[in-house]
């Protein structure tokens, strides 16, 4: 048993492309989302409770999945509004903003221990959206949350 | 350039036809005397304290810094006899932090404080500026 500890600055990456095979952790490529701050998998079984006269308790059955990406970043101003550079990844090439407007649908994964061999990471596809970026003279940089809207179901894999 | 560097400049150039002048060395202590009450009517600046924190940390360590330097500066003159311009002075003086051309510098501040020693009057600006 062991935690896995990101402190090293390898560990926890958001990687998104066009196709499933761009959005592998480590692959050439692949839009590694810089300057992330946090970062949140959500995985929630719809369910629907209720009661019955013989029971003292709620029971509940279970509907469909409601997956979620939610992150909170720095704005890096290439990986926001793109670089007509990078061909090979429509999403590294628009950019976060463009994708969003654009409602097109990427594929993206979670790295946990990071992007070697047999490193866990969860993936999926969906649509990105939540980007409300913000700046004041305080807070002295661009930040904004961001989300991928799962569609269908996230899945497990080993780099 | 260090900032002290740039406030020395940018006082000497806007002090020069004021009562006041600007000296390029540190504040020390000749004797027991520090030296801007030594030489009175010369503004002093102290050497530079710079302190970095984090300000915002990433999961790939592409981290914020933020960068605080304070700077003291001191103005010596007679209490019994204060010069005629000694507001205008004090005054070039605190707007000079907004003079420097550092555009990642988001607060400029400065605090001023007088003391009095026997029949002289201290004034020491505290300057504070912090950038990204």
């Amino acid at each position: 048993m062991s935690v896995i500890n990101v402190t090293a600055g390898s560990q926890a990456i958001l990687t998104l492309g066009n196709t499933a095979p761009l959005a592998v952790p480590g692959v050439t490529n692949g839009l590694v989302v810089p300057l992330v701050q946090d970062i949140t998998i959500s995985a929630t079984p719809g369910t629907v409770r209720y009661s019955t006269l013989d029971s003292s308790s709620s029971s509940a059955f279970t509907t469909v999945n409601e997956n979620e990406i939610s992150f909170n970043m720095l704005v890096d101003e290439q990986t926001f509004f793109g670089n007509a550079a990078l061909t090979n990844n429509s999403v590294a090439e628009l950019g976060l903003l463009t994708t969003s407007i654009n409602k097109t649908e990427i594929f993206f994964s979670v790295a946990f221990e990071g992007d070697t061999s047999g490193d866990y990471y969860v993936s999926g596809k969906g649509f990105i959206g939540g980007l409300a970026p913000t700046a004041s003279i305080d807070q002295a940089v661009w930040i904004s949350p961001g989300s991928v809207t799962v569609n269908q179901e996230l899945s497990k894999n080993t780099v | 350039m260090a900032i002290r560097d740039d406030l020395i400049t940018g006082l000497t150039t806007r002090l020069a036809s004021s009562s006041v002048s600007v000296s390029t060395e540190l504040p020390f202590f000749s004797g027991d005397i520090p030296l801007y009450q030594k030489n009175m009517k010369k503004v002093y600046l102290d050497e530079q304290q710079v302190d970095i924190t984090e300000v915002y940390n990433t999961l790939d360590r592409g981290d914020v810094s933020q960068t605080e330097t304070v700077i003291n500066a001191y103005l010596c003159v007679d209490a019994k006899n204060s010069l005629t311009d000694i507001a205008s002075i004090i005054n070039l003086i605190q707007s000079e932090r907004t003079q420097l051309t550092d555009n990642n510098q988001f607060i400029r501040e400065v605090d001023l404080t007088t003391d009095f020693v026997d029949d002289k009057v201290v004034y020491t600006f505290e300057y504070r500026f912090i950038a990204i």
